[in-house]
């Protein structure tokens, strides 16, 4: 059967849900297959790079958080099992230290105070979409079509992926994982997302965290200054600007990074970088 | 379908102005990296040579990961685009030429494609026509950034595709013919998103590969783009081979009626792969 007939088939959606569906198998199976290996691997070449320059590192600028933020916005949500946001808000930690509340870690520097600020912002990313996907089955958000959940199970799960090799990073210099959201910007994702009331709310509030995330990759792919930790970055940012495109389509927009007004761009805007 | 290609249009016209705004912080950058360069651009036999050893290792590694190449017998080619010549200019200059090569490339076989009635034609799906347009636009815009970053480095400009890729390219448009307009559609697709891909994973590679800060800026800028090209080509590949083209459309209540998988098939990986980048010299002017 061509496919202006199956066009013409009454039953012709099933068939495509199942071609689709072996097509992602297909793309699953290599994935697993090819780049989850390779993903480790250019951790560890990060974790190596990062230590032979690491000794050399001096303090330098803030990325996204000055040093000394408070703590107050954040959301320790991996050791608690993805916390519902309203919850995260009520987590921060009163009674811990101000040296334990400041963001990034004092004992943080160079390319690892980006990782730690990195994998702030995947969490936050992983607790937007769970948060998103908990109100949906809530029945919260009205109908919710099977692709948009489809995305958001599986975005949800690579922001997960990346927040892990940012946190190998750490771990692989003695460093504590980065297990709390992003504080500067948890704050107005939950003051956002309490007015989400539907699947394209939801979706514009995606693509403001998808857009900070790869325009802050973008930004720090320049400021890096281990190689390995630039292919990292590198190897991210694309990542996140795909997550932008389909975003854009369920939203009925061009899928592609745009302006404000709607006009494709052929270059990358930092302007909402973190 | 909902898509309105008039509105597209004027957007895309819109977007020539606009675009000057988004070049500003690219020729910022670029002007940054004029400065770098001067300071590197003695760079010592030693440096170049390995330069050079690395972009023939990587070219065949590249040719052995990409489908299309192999199919062309790509291999063979590997002695006549590893030739000394390249190893003259510095590892930047000849970086940023390989990728106006890609680039001319890719906007050659967008305007090819486009030529063709059921891509560019009245009776082509206008969200693709829209998007070849503005993708063609884009990658031309890619073009006289990178030749701008050379031109000032005192390099000579890029203005013919990738030599790699030509012959692949001539092939695929070629066989073309003869299939019905759907097939041709879809094989038109499978090649774009071959392209798109390349450039994605160059760029990304290329980040890590050039000296001055600024040029990482530059490829940062444009890797992305690609990348997003490449989702939308592996969307409209799934919905075009699954015989559902009517959902190719720019449309809030498309997604509605989009099936479960069509969620993810544009993104993957959660990390970008580089096996299928095109080697750093590959398109240097020699």
């Amino acid at each position: 059967m061509n496919s202006h007939e199956k066009l013409q088939n009454a039953d012709a959606f099933e068939g495509t849900e199942r071609e689709l569906t072996a097509m992602t198998r297909e793309l699953d199976d290599a994935h697993h297959d090819v780049g989850m290996p390779a993903m480790w691997q250019g951790v560890e070449q990060m974790i190596d790079g990062l230590q032979s320059h690491s000794k050399n590192a001096s303090s330098r600028r803030t990325f996204l958080m000055g040093a000394g933020a408070s703590l107050a916005g954040g959301a320790a949500l991996i050791g608690a099992g993805l916390p519902s946001l309203a919850g995260a808000s009520t987590r921060s930690s009163k009674s811990a230290s101000a040296s334990k509340l400041a963001f990034p870690p004092a004992n943080l520097k160079g390319d690892l105070v980006v990782a730690a600020v990195a994998a702030s912002l995947e969490n936050l990313a992983v607790f937007a979409y769970t948060a998103g996907l908990g109100a949906a089955t809530a029945g919260k958000l009205g109908m919710v079509p099977p692709a948009v959940a489809t995305f958001a199970t599986v975005v949800r799960a690579q922001h997960a992926q990346h927040a892990a090799a940012w946190n190998a990073v750490l771990k692989s210099h003695g460093k504590a994982r980065v297990t709390v959201t992003n504080p500067k910007l948890t704050p107005v994702v939950q003051k956002d997302f309490a007015k989400v009331t539907d699947i394209t709310g939801l979706a514009k509030l995606a693509l403001t965290l998808e857009t900070i995330a790869a325009e802050t990759y973008q930004v720090e792919t320049s400021n890096l200054k281990s190689r390995a930790a630039v292919e990292l970055a590198a190897s991210i940012e694309p990542v996140e600007m795909q997550h932008i495109a389909i975003l854009y389509y369920v939203l009925g927009q061009y899928p592609g990074v745009q302006t404000s007004a709607g006009v494709p761009l052929a270059f990358s805007p930092t302007n909402q970088a973190a | 379908m909902n898509t309105d290609p008039s509105a597209l249009a004027s957007l895309l016209e819109e977007s020539q102005d606009l675009q000057a705004d988004a070049l500003r912080p690219t020729s910022e950058a670029l002007e940054e990296l004029i400065e770098q360069h001067r300071e590197s651009s003695d760079e010592d036999p030693t440096t170049r040579a390995t330069f050079h050893d690395e972009h023939r290792n990587a070219l065949a590694a590249s040719l052995r990961n990409a489908p299309l190449l192999s199919a062309a017998g790509g291999l063979a080619l590997i002695g006549a685009l590893a030739s000394p010549a390249a190893a003259a200019t510095s590892k930047d200059v000849q970086i940023l030429q390989t990728a106006a090569s890609i680039e001319n490339l890719a906007v050659a076989t967008y305007k090819a494609a486009l030529s063709l009635p059921y891509i560019g034609g009245s009776s082509a799906n206008g969200v693709i026509t829209a998007f070849a347009r503005t993708t063609m636009s884009q990658h031309a815009q890619h073009t006289a950034a990178f030749n701008a970053a050379i031109r000032r480095l005192k390099g000579r400009v890029q203005t013919k595709p990738d030599p790699a890729f030509v012959p692949v390219v001539n092939k695929a448009v070629g066989s073309l013919s003869g299939m019905s307009d759907a097939a041709a559609t879809l094989a038109v697709v499978g090649l774009a998103l071959e392209l798109e891909n390349i450039a994605a994973e160059t760029y990304v590679k290329n980040t890590s590969l050039v000296d001055a800060t600024s040029n990482r800026g530059l490829f940062a800028s444009i890797m992305g783009v690609e990348a997003q090209h490449v989702s939308v080509l592996l969307a409209v590949q799934a919905l075009l081979s699954a015989g559902a083209p009517q959902l190719i459309a720019l449309s809030p209540t498309t997604v509605s009626s989009l099936p479960a998988i069509a969620g993810k098939v544009g993104f993957p990986n959660p990390f970008y792969k580089t096996n299928q980048a095109a080697p750093a010299s590959q398109g240097a002017v020699k």
